[in-house]
């Protein structure tokens, strides 16, 4: 091994040590997630056959390449298998798949049920559009499955609800694509609100960046192509029917949440209000959900802190940026990798470079530790529910463009028979979950 | 990626979309404008508007449809386009009729579009419909009969209960599953109202059956978590299993599992488990903070087979206490660097005061070997032990001075900053002289006051050797601040070429405006051309880098254009106008187009800066007019 890969190696353990005990020294109250030994995995050498963990690919465009390209990294993986609507989506995630092993074993779908139906697959990654991420993820979860599914996991808070009630009934492992949460930074910043460290926490900050579309509709419709080409129907999914038009095959630019609600917040929402509800402990989401003003949100916990989608005075720490406001301090972190503190003593003696951010293997990584030992992932379901309904309840409060109340113990809006029936969206026939 | 681009218009224009029909007004007037906005939405599905437009109309019903919206969106259940977003209004409108329509509709619906009524029929959980999806169940049509299963598993009512538990004998396999699926939603609904008895009557029916693996072990989990304490049993039976399926059920249903019996079971699997089960079983454990039995994952740390004992010594730092400080103290110094490292981490990491008062004790008597580790984990922990760690410092093994070097560069305070300056500037030890550096560095730059900090090292700077001031200086310009500003800047004009070269590099790399002044006089009078040269180059780099108000930048491009003695800076600020236009940036670049050796680059500038003004609708025209230049034709192309 170079120098140069040692020390590289070198850095990311020391980084992924950090997640571990950021602030234990420091005298912490909660205890930080455990950092398992490589060697006690198996990692130290090369896995047996019967020791990886056997891994399929569903909807694999750009990001889940870059997501491929993380589990492809660890040496535990074996990636077998690969479906997607667009035939050339599966053929060039086969090549990079195939590159990787040096054969021709990766084998192709078009309907990502046949996939599940192998029972040599341990794991799945779904990288698909927004409109599939849930149905793909139960349907994954009852097939017995594990899964590291992309984000905006669901698309309202019915589906969020449903979601972590099957990966709890189910047993699965399930890990959203919320890798902020296991980059040291954002790791450090929540962690400080987590702890106490900024005093008793008075207001976290999301900035969800917009979405291009709320809704993409009902665009005029266009020939449909051949199935084995782009397969239209499997790409509508759970999403009601509409004509097959190629705009319409950018997931980003796809229908989300019922067009209604379930868009702009939860692209970005999805990862900053998660890192909020980080920051808070992992609570229920708000209770409260005040109509816009002055460019933000508010939305307010039952233990009084405020939550607040802010659209105005970006923070310039990049994409993403969180910001924690405690009694006696404050933090503020954003994809630039960097941390702004209200003072140097938050930081207990270590440097904000030491800290360090991405790459976003970590992740990838704590989900495959958790395939093995069954223990609970940083962007588990039930993190990943409150949060998304946090989200789905501030879309709520912009649809109607007034306040809404959420019961956390009943799930429901109250005394709002509107908002309550926006909780939930059919499923096209013949999807459900 | 999505681009990041205000969200909030977005929102505004979803809000318009719904508030077309009702604008936001208060509860008491809401029934009324959605009973407009139902009217104006059915006229419209009554229409011969194009399929488009129904659609969003049902969508807009989920809101404001009403029981008087159920027959004409119960009219397109049948049709293969919009049956979807009719059952979206349906699924959602309270009230009797709408459940009676989707029942209604499976009478004559067949394939796909009677799945879908009938998943509707389940969201509802319409508890009338129970006989009619009982009687599905038996349909030849697999997926309308496993629909029907799992629907009737969201009712989950007796009568539910009953019909799926029944047909789970009978269906056919490709059926079975989604009935066993159905039972599984029924008897957890059981469970939670208090029915755990019954709850656990049906798992174990479903355990017994012949179905897909994933259905037997839901039903195993819901089996252990229904029986409560005498769960566990069955759950260790599943940890004894040489199905690793069922083992891996037992270690996510043991981390779920309530009450500490569980914890004393796990416990006692450690002896005669595997080697890679047990590392497992130690990690369930783990998971468990509040109720672990700690003594034994200390045995297994302590001793047997090393992958165990690498989990179980892990775990310790995650979830021990001060009574596993000495076992932990022991494995550290263990010649097996990996038990010696995990080890060491998990010192690092266990909570409590009590370790940390346990730890300082225990360096007065420290042998030779655990002598440094100890030191090093005063540092690690951040443990206010300065009068032991300057004892240390003394010490005959270099190891030792080093682990006190460094933890004193964690731990020490302003008031204690003097000690590892005069490690630095005149050490007994010169071999000591690069981890003493480390420390101060890493003490200063963590210092709460930074400009104290600062005049600490500013006053060493002047007692210091040639050789030790350039170090002095590179810790200075990682602290910060005014004081190490004014230091770098006196040190830049110094008779020492060495200092001259250090301190200009450090300030041509300033993170903050703070040194733009310092760096243009230095541009102009720095003792060499070529500090002069990098002085001027930190300064437009400033410019180019800092957020700062127009008029500043205009200034300071306009400062620095004047000093550049070549034209290689200067082309430097042409950049810098390029991606910070401004009108006083344009006129810069026109006046530049006039010299020469610059007209070219300057020409394009000119060209730049015009289009992305003209974008945000600044009028160029009569600065470009004036320019001299030939006329260009701008092209404006709007981002998408």
């Amino acid at each position: 091994m170079s120098k140069k890969a040692l020390s590289k190696k070198k850095t990311e353990l020391h980084r992924r040590r950090f997640l571990k005990s950021s602030l234990s020294a420091t005298g912490a109250a909660v205890m930080a997630p455990m950092v398992i030994p490589g060697s006690a995995l198996g990692l130290d050498g090369a896995v047996a056959p019967s020791e990886r963990i056997v891994v399929g690919g569903i909807g694999i465009g750009n990001r889940g390449t870059y997501d491929l390209g993380c589990f492809l990294k660890q040496p535990d993986v074996q990636f077998v298998a690969v479906c997607d609507v667009k035939k050339s989506r599966r053929v060039a995630v086969k090549k990079i798949a195939d590159d990787k092993y040096g054969n021709q074993n990766c084998e192709m779908y078009r309907d990502f049920r046949e996939l599940l139906d192998r029972s040599d697959i341990d794991a799945v990654l779904i990288a698909t559009g927004p409109n599939w991420h849930a149905t793909a993820a139960m349907t994954a979860a009852k097939a017995g499955k594990d899964m590291y599914c992309e984000k905006p996991v669901t698309k309202n808070i019915s589906q969020s609800l449903i979601l972590a009630e099957t990966m709890r009934r189910t047993g699965r492992i399930f890990q959203a694509g919320t890798q902020r949460r296991n980059l040291p930074h954002f790791a450090f910043a929540c962690e400080l609100a987590r702890t106490g460290k900024l005093g008793p926490l008075q207001k976290v900050f999301a900035h969800p960046a917009g979405m291009q579309a709320m809704m993409s509709g009902w665009l005029p419709g266009e020939p449909e192509p051949n199935k084995e080409v782009v397969d239209w129907d499997m790409y509508l999914g759970p999403a009601a029917w509409r004509p097959f038009n190629a705009k319409l095959l950018d997931g980003f630019n796809f229908e989300k949440g019922g067009g209604l609600v379930g868009g702009g917040v939860l692209e970005w929402g999805s990862h900053c209000v998660d890192l909020c509800q980080w920051a808070v402990g992992d609570c229920p989401p708000p209770v409260e959900y005040n109509a816009p003003k002055d460019g933000q949100l508010v939305a307010r916990y039952e233990n009084g802190t405020e939550l607040i989608f802010r659209e105005t005075g970006w923070i310039p720490l990049g994409s993403c940026p969180v910001r924690f406001e405690g009694e006696t301090g404050w933090v503020e972190a954003g994809d630039s990798g960097k941390l702004v503190l209200s003072s140097p003593a938050l930081l207990a003696g270590r440097t904000v470079a030491e800290i360090g951010g991405y790459p976003a293997t970590f992740h990838v990584r704590d989900f495959l530790d958790c395939v093995k030992t069954r223990g609970v992932p940083k962007g588990n379901a039930e993190a990943a529910c409150n949060a998304h309904i946090a989200c789905h309840a501030a879309n709520i409060a912009l649809s109607l463009g007034r306040q809404v109340n959420y019961d956390c113990e009943k799930h429901e809006f109250i005394n709002d028979e509107q908002a309550n029936r926006l909780r939930s969206e059919a499923l096209r026939e013949p999807w459900r979950i | 990626m999505p681009t990041a681009r205000p969200c909030m218009r977005l929102f505004v224009a979803l809000a318009a979309l719904v508030l077309l029909a009702t604008a936001s007004v208060g509860a008491a007037e809401d029934q009324n404008r959605s009973s407009e906005a139902e009217k104006q939405l059915l006229a419209l599905l009554r229409s011969d508007a194009p399929a488009a437009e129904k659609a969003i109309a049902c969508k807009k019903l989920a809101i404001y449809g009403s029981s008087a919206a159920v027959v004409d969106l119960a009219k397109l259940l049948p049709d293969p386009q919009l049956s979807s977003w009719a059952r979206i209004a349906l699924e959602v409108i309270p009230g009797k009729a709408s459940g009676d329509a989707l029942r209604e509709a499976t009478d004559s619906l067949e394939g796909n579009l009677l799945v879908g009524t009938i998943n509707s029929i389940g969201v509802r959980r319409d508890a009338r419909a129970v006989t009619l999806l009982a009687a599905r169940l038996q349909d030849t049509d697999p997926e309308v009969a496993s629909a029907a299963a799992v629907a009737l598993g969201r009712i989950g009512n007796t009568a539910a209960t009953n019909s799926l538990r029944k047909a789970l004998a009978i269906v056919p396999f490709n059926v079975r599953s989604a009935v066993a699926e159905g039972c599984v939603l029924c008897a957890e609904r059981m469970h939670s109202e208090g029915k755990s008895a019954l709850a656990v009557e049906i798992y174990d029916q479903i355990r017994k059956a012949d179905l897909p693996k994933q259905r037997i072990l839901e039903a195993t989990r819901g089996a252990i978590l229904a029986r409560g304490q005498a769960g566990i049993p069955l759950l260790v039976e599943l940890l004894r299993s040489p199905d690793k399926k069922l083992f891996q059920l037992a270690l996510g249903t043991a981390r779920e599992f309530p009450g500490d019996e569980i914890d004393k079971a796990l416990a006692a699997e450690l002896d005669s488990a595997s080697p890679d089960r047990a590392a497992l079983i130690v990690l369930a454990m783990a998971d468990r903070p509040e109720t672990v039995v700690l003594p034994a994952v200390l045995i297994a740390a302590a001793q047997g087979p090393k992958k165990v004992r690498l989990v179980a010594i892990s775990t310790l730092g995650r979830v021990g206490d001060a009574s596993c400080l000495s076992t932990l103290l022991d494995a550290a110094v263990d010649t097996d660097s990996d038990l010696s490292q995990t080890a060491s981490r998990a010192l690092a990491d266990l909570a409590g005061e009590k370790v940390d008062a346990q730890i300082v004790a225990l360096l007065p008597t420290a042998k030779s070997e655990s002598y440094p580790l100890l030191i090093e984990l005063v540092g690690q922990r951040r443990i206010e032990a300065v009068p032991a760690l300057l004892v240390a410092l003394d010490h005959s093994d270099q190891t030792v001075r080093s682990a006190a070097l460094i933890a004193l560069g964690e731990t020490a305070s302003l008031d204690h900053l003097p000690v590892l300056i005069s490690q630095v500037v005149s050490s007994k030890y010169p071999d000591d002289a690069p981890v003493a550096q480390q420390a101060l560095r890493a003490a200063s730059i963590r210092m709460p006051d930074r400009e104290a900090c600062a005049s600490e090292l500013a006053m060493a700077l002047e007692r210091s050797p040639v050789e030790t001031k350039s170090a002095l200086l590179e810790i200075l310009s990682d602290v910060g601040g005014a004081r190490a500003l004014q230091t770098l800047s006196v040190a830049a004009k110094s008779n020492a070429p060495e200092l001259q070269d250090t301190a200009s590099r450090l300030l041509g790399k300033w993170n903050n405006v703070d040194a733009a002044p310092i760096l243009l006089d230095l541009a102009e009078t720095a003792p060499q051309p070529k500090y002069q040269v990098r002085a001027l180059r930190g300064y437009i780099g400033l410019v180019r880098k800092f957020a700062m108000p127009e008029p500043q930048r205009d200034a300071m491009c306009r400062k620095a254009f004047d000093t550049a003695r070549q034209t290689a800076e200067q082309k430097l600020v042409l950049d810098v106008l390029k991606i910070h236009p401004s009108r006083e940036g344009l006129r810069l670049a026109i006046d530049a187009a006039q010299i020469p050796e610059l007209k070219e680059e300057a020409s394009q500038a000119v060209l730049v800066i015009a289009r992305k003004l003209s974008e945000k609708g600044v009028d160029v025209n009569e600065l470009l007019s004036r320019s001299g230049l030939e006329e260009v034709k701008l092209e404006i192309i709007k981002p998408d």
